[in-house]
């Protein structure tokens, strides 16, 4: 491969809506979830304000967003003090579709950060709802994106399975979580009352 | 005085060896050359680039207007995301590739294609950064910490999105299962009832399913009707004691 050669692919412009399409009959499934990712970063290109529509380097970051993340999450935590945990659900969901709207060019880290803790927060909010399934997928996404002092999310889960009577599966989960969080008070409680449980089924 | 007739027949055999040296390693270098084009490269087509590229290559005419910078800075940015993970894997091979060659567990011809495609990427980065400084000063500097950003927030909210549509099945599993737990929970009530009302039938009712007598008896160890979970936790405390 030089390069000066390349395969051309068939695709034509929409004048109107500028939008990429593929032309050939048969258009294979790779080149077209290209073009809907291609579409899709055109538009956010666009609707940034980026002077010249190249995107600007990561850091320094539009506070605007953050500002409006942070405001929703609070919002969220009123509401949950409150007792109105459907409002709190609302609040971080709408910070979650937020955070995840963020052009694609900005800082993952921050994403990872901001996401993590509404995950948390909301999966706390379902638990509150004795919503354990939901609790325990929101919980288990704020692992993932922070798998140390993530200590909350990591009882969450496992806490929520405990719950839904899936005992093997809680201690599997708690026995990883004391491996990245070393001794943590609840979760050594958390253990121990999944253990507890475990004698109480077997007898 | 040098003989110089006496020299000739040295210097000829000199010219000799080397012409055949030079003629043998050129066509030892011509073989290799062309073994090694002949290999499989070592990444799929590149269809962001082909996708730039054509994008670069469509002729504006009365249907078809000129494509937009804009389409072509962000199909550009998209070849740089590509870029990005074929640079991870490439890092991310190389060592453990270099020891299996060492050990002999992979042929010379891997070592080849894997090198071909780390000399490869670097053209192909130095183009994009070339083509984005093209667009506009000093792209070239941020292009990849952009891409960089891309391809991992790309990853993030792939994951996310595998995860939270977990939501619904786990959802029916609960819904499903916690019918189940209450059903059980009323046949245990009945029973209940059935066992105070008239005592003696009770001793052949366990013998239809052992597993609910289990149950019954903990319930009424316990004092009463209770849900599941509680009972679960009576069970508990007994354990810890």
């Amino acid at each position: 491969m030089d390069l000066e050669t390349f395969n051309p692919v068939p695709i034509t412009l929409d004048p109107t809506t500028k939008a990429l399409s593929s032309t050939s009959p048969t258009p294979d499934t790779k080149l077209l979830t290209e073009l809907t990712t291609l579409n899709a970063l055109h538009k956010s290109l666009l609707a940034s304000d980026a002077p010249n529509s190249v995107p600007p380097p990561p850091v320094p970051v539009n506070p605007r967003r953050s500002a409006q993340i942070q405001k929703l999450r609070e919002s969220g935590n009123t509401a949950f003090r409150k007792n109105s945990h459907s409002e709190a659900i609302k609040m971080y969901s709408l910070g979650i579709t937020m955070a995840l709207g963020r052009p694609l060019w900005e800082p993952s880290g921050l994403v990872r950060e901001e996401l993590c803790q509404l995950y948390a927060n909301r999966a706390q909010a379902y638990m509150a709802l004795r919503s354990w399934p939901e609790g325990a997928v929101d919980a288990r996404c704020s692992v993932e994106l922070k798998k140390v002092q993530n200590a909350k999310a990591w009882w969450r889960r496992g806490k929520c399975l405990l719950e839904m009577g899936r005992v093997g599966e809680a201690r599997e989960w708690v026995g990883e979580a004391l491996e990245f969080e070393g001794v943590e008070q609840d979760l050594v409680a958390l253990m121990e009352e999944i253990e507890g449980k475990e004698k109480g089924g077997r007898k | 005085m040098v003989h110089w007739l006496a020299l000739a027949l040295p210097f000829a055999y000199l010219g000799v060896l080397v012409g055949i040296m030079a003629s043998f390693s050129r066509l030892y270098r011509q073989n290799k050359a062309r073994k090694a084009a002949s290999l499989a490269p070592w990444f799929g087509p590149h269809l962001q680039r082909d996708l730039y590229l054509s994008l670069l290559h469509i002729e504006p005419d009365e249907k078809t207007p000129r494509v937009p910078e804009s389409i072509l800075k962000a199909a550009l940015l998209r070849r740089a995301t590509e870029d990005i993970h074929r640079i991870i894997s490439i890092r991310n091979t190389k060592s453990a590739l270099a020891a299996l060659l060492q050990r002999g567990s992979v042929g010379d011809d891997l070592w080849q294609r894997f090198q071909r495609a780390e000399k490869e990427i670097e053209e192909e980065l130095r183009d994009v950064v070339n083509e984005a400084n093209a667009f506009s000063p000093n792209w070239g500097a941020t292009i990849f910490q952009s891409a960089n950003e891309m391809a991992s927030n790309q990853m993030i909210r792939k994951r996310m999105d595998e995860l939270q549509a977990q939501k619904d099945s786990e959802r029916q599993w609960w819904d499903h299962r916690k019918a189940s737990i209450e059903s059980d929970f009323m046949n245990e009530l009945d029973r209940d009832a059935a066992t105070a009302n008239s005592a003696p039938p009770a001793k052949t009712a366990p013998a239809t399913s052992t597993r609910v007598s289990d149950d019954d008896t903990v319930l009424v160890e316990a004092g009463g009707p209770a849900d599941k979970g509680q009972s679960g936790k009576n069970k508990k405390k007994k354990g810890k004691n």
